[in-house]
């Protein structure tokens, strides 16, 4: 890159104002070329789901020869025999999960930022081991185990397994929101004389709310969209959505991949929706990646 | 979901508690339970004349159907459930795990571990009336494969076979042969890139046996699959087929597990030979149209499947799921679930309710045909490390 | 039903308990801890045995002997000979699928932090009402089902998929590289994890000065400079931990091979799935294999952990 120092003294006024010129155009460039870059990232992020959104509305699942668009494929998901009951499935099984992975995440992060105890740090760790470990092992070895102790593959041994693997992201999000709560609030209360579930209710638990409702959600969608654990752990018994859609992958029919790229448009759209209404609301940003508007919350 | 409310009633109620409150009691000790139950169960139903009672299948899809099922409980006095599986594999896991089921049709090769782990009973010859009108070949692989003590353990219901299926649009008419698989000048096409294996040890093992028996001139390979009831391939067998295999790949398309992907891809043009079942192709060139499409028996022999209707032990009405499986080769329903399937029956006299452009598919056979078909196997546990290994080296 | 005052007596109880140290402590961290042990480390364990016990070939049962031959299996009578110089390895199928691992999920990790960077970069850098809209366009395809996004390239890739129809419908044929293989498991695990890698990278973007750089810049630094020096040293918790977030998961993976491998890319996690449920169905070998991938992923975030703090991997 041309740098201006170290240049010859000698130099007129015009070939200096060149220089700054071209320098300005590469910098330019350079800065134009990384909003570009930037720009195709984006489309690379989205094509393939714009192309199932345009194919679910298409005649053939081919996008060539391109054969017309229709309404068809989105009025075959009712009479799709199995889909209602995995959807069904999949809601309960996130669910509960859900609830069970937020009350224990919230409770281990009062735990770990509230009180200092041995081990505290392995404790941290393996509360977020979950999160880290490969979904086929944590199934496999889940599948083992449930089987030894007698919980055959089944609904219950799915909402067990999602809600260790829920857990994690309640305990990151929660503890993050209480490190950076101020506990001096907490002790006014006391001081006044309030009692330690009064002080919760009207002190911490606003405070801490939406951090809670991102927890829960991230355990939620984690869950719904898991596929691999609960490959191992649901049994044949529990279908869940994604089982489903991928019985419809590995079994490419045509008439399949139709129904299957209008679930998958609806999927798309609903989260689409979802996630506009959390991002109006709270500060879904900060939750998923740093403190950016931070100050919207309070 | 109708179907599930309709089982009301007052006996199998009370049967079904005592089932799962054993769930604590070893296996053999609930046997004898299930038992007393079965006996306590035929003796209420016999005494109510409303009792309908509800059989538990699990079972490949087509038996889910509702054409098969209208037509099972039409003529069996029995309410039909259906868990729908896709592996032989996992209907032996289910069975073993759960006393569940009552019926399992497993493909041949998985039944005789269902009768090793004890798991199932004798066939009730008298409830399977339609038993001795099968094709006499499929009572003999019963014979070989799965009686004891002069009693057999299940009941053959639909069969199909496994060849190659080629695009006559570029593949010229040549004798059938697994040779077109390996050797890339067997036919005048370039081939490379464009042959898929099915993506499973059971059937592709064996085609790499066939191929060798011919190839090699060493027909031990073909007597492994042919002379017990396992396979009994020594490891230096294994190995030699495996090697094979590894060459193979490089010039493979890919390989491939699941009839539809199979089917779409064909059609699509992804590979022009394809190591198939013979009902996919037919449901390629029934519901396609596709034409082009031609399935062989390659003259080294083809694998046949048959599946296999078994009675779990612990079933609590054993005669009504007799019955059931009675129905499944008796001529109307046998012949629903051909349809379904695109597959034949073993009984040549469901042939008689099909349409004729529909028998021709999946009608009857001339028996002499038979003599091509060696029927899958297990392998024999002495080498099944050894044979899951070489199979894991060929997909690495 | 209870009366009010024993309503009461209820809450003193507990207000008196909470304000215990040792049961709020009990409270509080004791159901996880049960979980945690009942879920994760028992499992864990009882793999760890498993993997040392053989399985009966009949009837799938456990046969508590201890062997390690399942262990030895893993690294002994592959067929596969790789040489370096003089050296000649035979590697077995199990080696293969770690080794294909393991390089497929380093080259996701590093295309995920070369396409990322830049975004990252940019997003750090946008007006609050620009960095919504690329923030939901972001976060968008990151919350949509990992399944529906592998599909997705599915459609795209294939000698019939998209990207083929296209290039043969502008006459430059169909291309080998499209077709279903390494590439397309590539491709699709690098759409999978990039946001990971984007969300984690721009967190620790997010709180860079950006004056700095300017300063750095005016000063006469060159680009490269102000990259190597500020820049890349600054983010380096977010490299690291966003590297950890696409290049485990890959290792793992199942459904992307499985979807775009065309049964030609067996990764470690389809020779595991084969193992635990698929043909080849034994408990013992699965959970070697398992217990392998385990520790050398413990051994790779324990070296990753030295350098950089978990509380700064983000939320993600």
């Amino acid at each position: 890159m041309a740098t201006e120092t170290g240049e010859p003294a000698e130099q007129t006024g015009k070939e200096y104002a060149d220089q700054f010129r071209n320098h300005q155009r590469i910098e330019q460039l350079l800065g134009n070329g990384l909003y570009a870059f930037a720009a195709l990232m984006l489309v690379f992020l989205w094509l393939p789901l714009l192309i199932i959104v345009f194919l679910s509305f298409a005649q053939s699942p081919n996008l060539l020869p391109f054969d017309g668009l229709t309404l068809s494929n989105y009025q075959g998901i009712a009479g799709e025999p199995g889909l209602r009951s995995s959807v069904v499935s999949s809601f309960s099984i996130a669910t509960f999960s859900a609830i069970i992975a937020t009350t224990l995440g919230v409770l281990a992060s009062f735990a770990l930022t509230r009180y200092q105890f041995p081990f505290r740090e392995v404790y941290r760790t393996f509360g977020i081991i979950p999160m880290i470990v490969p979904g086929v092992i944590l199934g496999v070895g889940l599948r083992f185990y449930f089987l030894t102790v007698g919980i055959n593959p089944s609904f219950l041994a799915t909402v067990l397994t999602h809600s260790l693997y829920g857990l994690p992201f309640v305990l990151l999000i929660v503890s993050a929101r209480l490190y950076t709560f101020d506990e001096s609030l907490e002790e006014a209360a006391r001081d006044l004389g309030a009692d330690p579930l009064t002080t919760f209710r009207d002190v911490t638990f606003p405070v801490i709310a939406p951090a809670i409702g991102a927890g829960f959600l991230f355990a939620w969608v984690r869950s719904f969209e898991d596929y691999i654990r609960a490959l191992f752990v649901s049994g044949i018994n529990t279908d869940p959505l994604t089982q489903w859609m991928f019985g419809k992958i590995t079994k490419a029919s045509a008439e399949n991949l139709n129904v299957l790229n209008a679930v998958s448009t609806l999927v798309v759209l609903a989260i689409a929706v979802a996630l506009a209404i959390a991002m109006n609301y709270g500060n879904v940003t900060g939750y998923v990646a740093g403190t950016r508007d931070d100050a919207d919350e309070e | 979901m109708s179907r599930r409310s309709e089982i009301t009633n007052d006996t199998e109620a009370s049967t079904n508690n005592q089932q799962t409150g054993t769930t604590g009691v070893s296996r053999r000790a609930y046997l004898a339970g299930a038992g007393a139950a079965t006996m306590f169960a035929t003796a209420g139903c016999a005494g109510s004349s409303g009792g309908t009672p509800t059989i538990n299948i699990i079972t490949w899809n087509d038996f889910a159907q509702d054409p098969v099922l209208e037509s099972v409980e039409e003529n069996v006095d029995a309410t039909v459930e259906i868990t729908s599986s896709t592996s032989s594999t996992e209907m032996f896991q289910q069975m073993n795990q759960s006393a569940d089921f009552d019926i399992a049709v497993p493909n041949n090769n998985l039944v005789p571990r269902f009768l090793n782990a004890e798991l199932i009973e004798p066939v009730n010859t008298d409830a399977v009336g339609n038993y001795g009108d099968i094709y006499q070949k499929f009572r003999d692989f019963v014979g070989e494969q799965f009686t004891q003590d002069g009693n057999a353990y299940g009941v053959p219901i639909r069969w199909g076979w496994y060849g190659y299926a080629y695009d006559t649009r570029e593949v010229p008419d040549h004798e059938p042969s697994y040779n077109i698989m390996f050797e890339d000048d067997y036919v005048d096409t370039d081939l490379d890139g464009e042959v898929i294996m099915y993506d499973e040890a059971a059937k592709t093992m064996p085609v790499a046996a066939l191929y060798l028996a011919a190839a090699e001139d060493d027909p031990s390979y073909r007597e492994a699959l042919t002379e017990n009831d396992r396979m009994t391939f020594t490891e230096d067998q294994i190995q030699t087929m495996r090697d094979l295999l590894i060459d193979q790949k490089p010039s493979l398309q890919g390989y491939i597990s699941s009839d539809t992907t199979f089917i779409q891809q064909f059609q699509q043009g992804n590979f022009l030979v394809g190591h198939s079942g013979r009902n996919e192709v037919i449901r390629l060139r029934e519901n396609q149209g596709a034409d082009w499409v031609e399935f062989v028996v390659p003259q080294e022999g083809a694998m046949a499947w048959y599946e296999t209707a078994v009675v779990s032990q612990e079933s609590d009405n054993p005669e009504t799921a007799w019955e059931v499986v009675n129905e499944y080769i008796a001529p109307g329903t046998g012949a629903e679930l051909a349809r379904q399937g695109k597959s034949p029956s073993c009984n040549p006299n469901v042939a008689d309710e099909l349409e004729e452009s529909e028998a021709e598919l999946y009608g009857r056979i001339d028996p002499e045909r038979f003599e091509q078909f060696i029927p899958f196997k297990d392998i024999d546990p002495d080498v099944q490390e050894p044979y899951n290994a070489a199979w894991e080296e060929v997909k690495a | 039903m209870a009366a009010p005052d024993r309503d009461e007596t209820l809450r003193a109880a507990l207000v008196s308990g909470l304000s215990r140290r040792r049961t709020s402590l009990g409270v509080t961290a004791g159901p996880g801890a049960i979980w945690i042990v009942l879920l994760l480390i028992a499992p864990l364990a009882f793999m760890t045995a498993v993997s040392f016990a053989s399985i009966d070939n009949v009837t799938f049962n456990i046969i508590w002997e201890p062997t390690v031959n399942n262990y030895r299996d893993l690294v002994v009578g592959g067929t596969t000979e790789y040489s370096l110089g003089p050296l000649v390895y035979t590697a077995t199928a199990f080696e293969k699928a770690v080794l294909l691992s393991y390089s497929i999920a380093t080259v996701a990790t590093v295309l995920c932090l070369t396409f990322a960077f830049p975004l990252a970069y940019v997003m750090a850098r946008l007006d609050d009402r620009a960095f919504k809209i690329v923030i939901y366009l972001v976060l968008l395809p990151f919350f949509t089902m990992y399944l529906v996004r592998a599909y997705s390239w599915r459609l795209m890739f294939g000698q019939s998929g998209v990207l083929n129809q296209v290039l043969g419908a502008v006459g430059i044929g169909p291309i080998g590289a499209f077709e279903f293989g390494i590439p397309a498991v590539i491709v699709g695990l690098t759409h999978a994890y990039f946001p990971y890698m984007l969300i984690t990278l721009y967190a620790s973007l997010d709180g860079l000065d950006f004056s700095l750089i300017e300063a750095a810049r005016d000063l006469g630094a060159s680009r490269v400079d102000v990259i190597r020096d500020h820049i890349i040293p600054l983010t380096l918790p977010g490299i690291v931990g966003g590297s950890l977030f696409v290049f485990v998961p890959s290792v793992g993976a199942f459904i992307t091979p499985q979807i775009l491998g065309q049964g030609k890319v067996q990764m470690i996690g389809i020779l595991i799935e084969q193992r635990a449920i698929g043909e080849a169905t034994n408990a013992a070998t699965a959970s070697a294999a398992s217990m392998a991938v385990v520790v050398s992923i413990v051994v790779a975030m324990f070296l990753v952990f030295r350098y950089v703090d978990l509380d700064e991997l983000g939320g993600v």
